[in-house]
């Protein structure tokens, strides 16, 4: 049986058990990814939700939350954080810790902003997931991040 | 490697599927079904390597995936994503330089397994001493 036969039976026994083991398990995710939905402030952010949901926003509606005294919370490892973060913005590289900082603040409930580096950063995506399942349900993702706050001017503040 | 590699993947998908979407180059939601794949292919060739089944494939596969995953960081590094390489042998690694050289070696490693002069200790398909 030459390579090419078992590479392709590889592969189909591969998809077989992967389709399988995805329907069956508790944590099966759906086959095609939906990207998070785009909110604006005119969807009212900051009122309670029912179902636990992670948004995605522009700079223009977390500038206004920013303003509106809206928490943020820096995904980024700390060795990045001297380049400055977001005024008032919450870092930690604990989830236990933050989760708890984060509680004593504004709650389970209550709408927070998480951000990262730029736009291909992922890591706000992350943590927000992670947040998610300590039990926050209204987690907005600001994927612009840091460059595009920085970029802007918009108000931010330096760690010694 | 394969093996350690594929099993936070295969346990955790949903993470799996973002650490690929970072790297943004699958369109249309298909991270998801290669997320969902992609740790089963890498558990069942690290088990035919291990034990001799169908040693051909499994290399074969292997010295193709390391070549794609050299690409992969490759072109994240060149765009600057500063992102997990979402590789599943250590928790939080980044992508650069040093993963490309590992997976340098292991494709090397994988090469050999693919053009081994005897075909020798194979359950699937029996080896045969005279090959």
């Amino acid at each position: 049986m030459g390579r090419n036969k078992q590479s392709l039976i590889y592969f189909l026994i591969s998809i077989t058990v992967a389709l399988l083991y995805n329907f069956l398990s508790m944590t099966g995710i759906p086959l095609i990814a939906k990207p998070l939905e785009k909110v604006t402030l005119e969807d009212d952010l900051t009122q309670t939700i029912l179902t636990p949901q992670i948004r995605k926003i522009d700079i223009e509606t977390a500038k206004k939350l920013h303003e509106q005294n809206v928490l943020f919370v820096d995904a980024r490892a700390e060795e990045y954080l001297k380049e400055g973060f977001i005024l008032g913005a919450l870092a930690n590289d604990d989830l236990g810790l933050l989760s708890q900082e984060i509680d004593d603040l504004i709650g389970f409930e209550k709408a927070f902003v998480i951000y990262c580096s730029d736009d291909d950063c992922g890591s706000s995506e992350d943590l927000a997931y992670s947040l998610q399942g300590y039990g926050f349900s209204n987690i907005l993702v600001f994927q612009g991040g840091w460059k595009e706050w920085n970029d802007a001017g918009l108000p931010k503040e330096y760690h010694e | 490697m394969w093996v350690w590699a594929s099993l936070d993947k295969i346990l955790d998908s949903s993470q799996f599927s973002r650490d690929i979407a970072n790297f943004h180059i699958i369109p249309f939601g298909l991270e998801n079904l290669v997320a969902i794949v992609l740790p089963w292919l890498e558990l069942l060739i690290g088990i035919g390597l291990i034990f001799g089944v169908m040693v051909d494939g499994a290399a074969y596969i292997s010295s193709g995936l390391m070549l794609l995953f050299i690409v992969l960081i490759s072109q994240a590094i060149l765009r600057g994503f500063n992102i997990e390489c979402g590789c599943g042998l250590k928790e939080g690694q980044l992508v650069g330089w040093e993963k490309i050289l590992e997976n340098i070696v292991f494709f090397g490693a994988s090469y050999m397994v693919l053009t081994r002069p005897k075909k020798v200790f194979e359950l699937f398909p029996k080896s045969l001493l005279s090959d």
